[in-house]
């Protein structure tokens, strides 16, 4: 029985992955860190995830892209997508596929933790 | 044939939806709950988001691009997630709303992604070459010198313009795209990081070879300098940016100069002044003044060095407070360095505008340098230096058509040489004069009659205080009056264009009145405690900003014009905020009783917001009406009502483990907060069984019953003969059919205010159409004191309440559930003398007695637990 109770956070940026790390850390939240789209997807092959939060603009495929592919393997996966540029489209496009919620970088480390929490609350857990 | 009497009959009587079991009515309310409250939650957002971003518009404080592209962001993603929502709850009927979400959606992007126009030209054009035209391409300080050198007796020194082609050749798209990485994630407000980002981004610029064509044209230009002056002559490197041609913003002074360049150092003082774009202090300024970095394209100017015996900045005009017909001229001995980043004194010279250009008034701080000794030997200019600078200046000033600032140097062989030409920045204006700080009403020599709540609009205005609670008192609203609401709905935007000013006892900045209010500009103080007890007809002096209200007309606080000097007047940022507001915040959508509340006049998100807020909730609404469910899903109540009520839980309206199997439910095991409310009503008084009813009025009875079988109790169907709640925790929905009238009343409770509402419907009676009026007027009038907007149409009441706290909104539901039990057959009597009186008594009588008797018993209660619970 996997234990469902981990955020799964995807970036390419290892300085970025550093911080986020610290953050939740420091905040209690199960967390595992993923480099890329590949990385993510292995990841969730092996072990489960409540919430997802995935950086947009990644090498390789990109985090729309990326969900798309999660969401494929389990569709009621929640995933929370970051966005560097302040850009409607990027929004809205990861809202029509499916994304719980955006937030903007720099992060705000409590607007992301409240998203997080609203994000699980939507899936019951 | 048949097929035409089948469609007859299913239009006419439609094919009831198949019962719902218990299980399938609570899966299906819980699927809509949700819904509804993702979509109050995105409305909240969406709303918020466009309060900051009006706050941002009309506060006169400088904003970014990034922080305006976040609101917008956030205000396009919350209401398409309330177009998603609703299309759930209303199984797609308002499909067309995505459409129209998406038109303005794209074009929301396309003003946020406007680009600049680019021209494209020569890498490098000679600055003979150049005139006013060549803005564009060569920026406005280059294009400026290059029109002068054609001007007869103006001298420039010899010199070249790298353009914007070239710039762009030397930054590509993929480099451009690396620095706004690094500038995104720059936070605004930590200085330390700001320097940090900046020295990272100007040394990967100065790191960056130069395009090899470039390079090579660079020195090709340069050869023709020192052919034109002299072998190895020095040369200076300065910015003339694109994009910096507004008169009220300066940009004075942003970028690197680089002086004394040689061939050695052409190539890297190119990239320097390129890289000053990211210096600290001019992304700072930018952003301060309302200009995206891609708003300003660099360009480089390169003239050879006059080898200057004095220097100096000359304003054609001197820019006091009125024109005083003078010239400013400052001046230092050597290069103008000193007076230009005013690091260096430097003498003043007051000129007259007239010939022969008398020295007015002059300040010697520095004067002229013995070169030998180091001495100073004088005044730093000539009466014929002064002259020559006047008229030369008055030359400019006449050629371009404006005040100019002008920077210069005369050479040893006592030639003007002019560095620089560009309009004069206002001083101080007569706008800027008015700016005054407002004083807190506290400093006011009167105090305020009422203080407090939150500026929704800013603004001072005075006028007669009118209340406005009905259709009727809005159709009398006198123009200029101060609207006065106990809280700011959006049904009473209308009248914002007759209104001097709006105060209100609830609400806040970020909803719908408080944002048409500041589009209409006009003073708004939201949530100002007590601002109900304010009489009609008084006069009163409104300070929004303040947050208060004075007695009287004051002409001394209305007089203070208060007026800001906008700092980003006119630039590229708040063109693009302006034209962006415009379909997000206008309200078109105000009246929901209107034929024009439709989808297909939605024409900004505002109006989307506002549609599917008032939709959503008329989709949780009809929970009753469009769902049938099975009877068995029902348990009777068990209490001391002696009626039939019967109870559906539809998520955790039981207490825990309360329910299960049996077929009655007793009112201890209800938790729904509501319904404990509405409870509390219908239990208070025992109803006094039906009034005494004349012959006529039993006749009545009789026809209505031959006439509308479906509201005689003795045919069985749900909702007519038994009276249902559909509960939650914090949800319920009463459908009531007592005696032949038909009542419904809804609510949903939550600590957030926007979420909260009660809803009454009330229609019918046994009686004729008359006195059923009579009765739907009675109640109307009553529940018009206990807050509730009014909608009445012969028999038919509607009565509504929202965004209240949870105790107020308890109260309102007792009163309902009250009226509900005891109105039962009233309109019987209705045409019996001095009835309608005597009811409207009594009724009032028990409601304050009811509700008196739970405040104090909720006190004591409050009492017992603290003594319980000692404090500390």
């Amino acid at each position: 029985m996997k234990d469902k109770k981990k955020i799964l956070l995807v970036d390419d940026e290892a300085d970025f992955r550093e911080i986020m790390a610290k953050f939740f850390s420091r905040r209690r939240v199960d967390f595992k860190l993923a480099a890329s789209c590949m990385d993510a997807l292995d990841q969730l092959a092996q072990d489960a995830f409540d919430v997802v939060v995935m950086d947009v603009t990644m090498p390789g495929l990109d985090g729309l892209k990326c969900m798309a592919e999660i969401k494929k393997v389990d569709p009621h996966l929640e995933v929370i997508i970051l966005t560097g540029h302040a850009s409607p489209h990027a929004g809205i496009a990861g809202i029509k596929l499916g994304a719980f919620d955006y937030c903007l970088k720099p992060i705000d480390f409590e607007e992301l933790l409240e998203k997080i929490m609203l994000a699980r609350k939507s899936l019951g857990a | 044939m048949l097929r035409i009497f089948a469609f007859i009959k299913e239009s006419l009587f439609p094919t009831p939806p198949p019962a719902l079991s218990a299980e399938e009515l609570r899966d299906s309310f819980s699927q809509k709950y949700a819904h509804f409250r993702s979509l109050l939650t995105a409305n909240n957002n969406a709303l918020q988001a466009m309060a900051d971003l009006e706050k941002i518009y009309y506060g006169g404080e400088s904003y970014r691009m990034a922080v305006i592209r976040s609101k917008i962001t956030t205000i396009l993603v919350n209401v398409y997630k309330m177009v998603r929502s609703l299309l759930a709850m209303s199984s797609g009927r308002y499909g067309e709303l995505e459409k129209i979400f998406d038109t303005i959606s794209s074009s929301l992007e396309q003003i946020i992604e406007k680009k600049p126009a680019m021209q494209q030209g020569p890498l490098i054009l000679v600055l003979q070459e150049l005139s006013l035209k060549h803005r564009a391409l060569a920026g406005a300080k280059m294009a400026n010198l290059g029109e002068l050198t054609r001007l007869p007796g103006v001298m420039v020194p010899p010199g070249f313009v790298v353009t914007a082609t070239a710039t762009r050749s030397f930054l590509t798209t993929e480099h451009f795209a690396e620095i706004n990485r690094r500038l995104q994630v720059l936070e605004p407000d930590d200085l330390d990081a700001l320097y940090k980002g900046c020295q990272g981004i100007q040394a990967m610029i100065k790191g960056l070879p130069l395009p090899a064509d470039l390079e090579e044209l660079l020195f090709v230009h340069y050869n023709r300098l020192e052919r034109t002056a002299f072998p190895g002559c020095r040369v200076s490197m300065r910015s003339s940016a694109l994009g910096e041609d507004s008169g009220t913003v300066s940009f004075a002074g942003l970028y690197n100069s680089v002086l004394n360049v040689d061939r050695t150092t052409i190539v890297d003082a190119y990239k320097e002044v390129i890289a000053s774009k990211y210096g600290a202090r001019a992304i700072a300024y930018r952003r301060q003044r309302g200009y995206r970095h891609e708003d300003i394209e660099m360009c480089v100017g390169c003239m050879v060095m006059v080898d200057a015996l004095v220097s100096g900045v000359t304003y054609s005009r001197d820019p006091g407070p009125e024109d005083n017909g003078l010239l400013r001229i400052n001046a230092t001995a050597g290069i103008a360095r000193g007076v230009v980043d005013g690091s260096q004194a430097a003498d003043l010279y007051l000129v007259g505008r007239d010939k022969p250009y008398p020295v007015v008034y002059s300040e010697i701080r520095q004067g002229a340098v013995n070169q030998a000794t180091g001495k100073p030997t004088g005044p730093s200019l000539t009466y014929n230096q002064l002259r020559k600078i006047a008229e030369t200046a008055l030359l400019l000033e006449e050629h371009f058509g404006e005040p100019q600032d002008i920077e210069w140097s005369f050479d040893h062989q006592g030639v003007l040489y002019i560095l620089q030409s560009r309009p004069l920045a206002g001083g101080h204006s007569a706008e800027e004069s008015a700016v005054k700080p407002v004083d807190t009403a506290g400093e006011s020599s009167e105090q305020p009659i009422l203080f407090g709540g939150v500026c929704a609009s800013d603004g001072i205005a005075s006028g007669q205080v009118f209340r406005v609670d009905s259709p009727e008192a809005m159709r009398r609203f006198p123009k200029g009056a101060i609207l006065l609401l106990d809280h700011p709905l959006p049904e009473w935007a209308p009248l914002l264009n007759r209104a001097s000013a709006v105060i209100a006892e609830g609400g806040t900045e970020a909803g719908h009145l408080a944002t048409v209010s500041r589009e209409f500009g006009i003073p708004a103080l939201f949530g100002l405690p007590e601002a109900m007890t304010l009489e009609d007809g008084r006069i009163i002096t409104l300070h929004a900003k303040g947050r208060a209200v004075f007695d009287g007309r004051r002409e001394d606080l209305l007089r203070r014009k208060n007026v800001k000097r906008d700092i980003m007047a006119g630039s590229p940022v708040q063109r693009i905020l302006t034209e962006a507001l415009q379909l997000i915040t206008p309200l078109n959508l105000n009246d929901p009783t209107s034929p024009r509340f439709k989808s297909s006049w939605c024409e900004t998100l505002h109006d989307i917001t506002r549609f599917c807020h008032e939709k959503s909730v008329t989709e949780m609404f009809s929970i009753g009406q469009t769902h049938r469910f099975d009877q068995s899903a029902a348990k009777r109540l068990i209490g001391d009502v002696p009626l039939e009520w019967w109870v559906i839980d539809l998520a955790n309206g039981f207490r825990e483990g309360a329910g299960g199997d049996a077929k009655t439910i007793r009112i201890d095991d209800i938790v729904s907060v509501p319904m404990l409310a509405i409870w509390r009503g219908i239990s208070a008084y025992p109803w006094q069984g039906p009034p005494p009813v004349s012959v006529r009025g039993f006749g009545s009875i009789i026809f209505q019953s031959t006439m509308r079988p479906e509201l005689d109790p003795s045919v069985p169907s749900a909702l007519t003969t038994k009276n249902y709640f559909l509960v939650s925790k914090s949800f319920c929905n009463l459908s009531v059919r007592l005696g032949y009238h038909y009542a419904m009343i809804e609510s949903y409770l939550s600590d957030l205010l926007t979420e909260s509402y009660v809803t009454f419907r009330f229609k019918g009676g046994a009686a004729d159409q008359q006195r059923k009026a009579v009765r739907a007027r009675l109640l109307a009038d009553i529940l018009q004191r206990y807050d509730f907007r009014i909608e009445l149409r012969s028999d038919s009441l509607l009565a509504r309440v929202k965004k209240r706290s949870v105790p107020f909104l308890e109260q309102r539901l007792q009163v309902l559930g009250y009226l509900t039990l005891h109105a039962r057959q009233l309109d019987m009597v209705m045409d019996q003398p001095g009835a309608v009186e005597r009811y409207r008594e009594k009724f009032l009588r028990e409601i304050e007695e009811m509700l008196g008797k739970t405040v104090s018993t909720r006190r004591e209660a409050d009492d017992e637990g603290q003594k319980e619970n000692p404090v500390g």
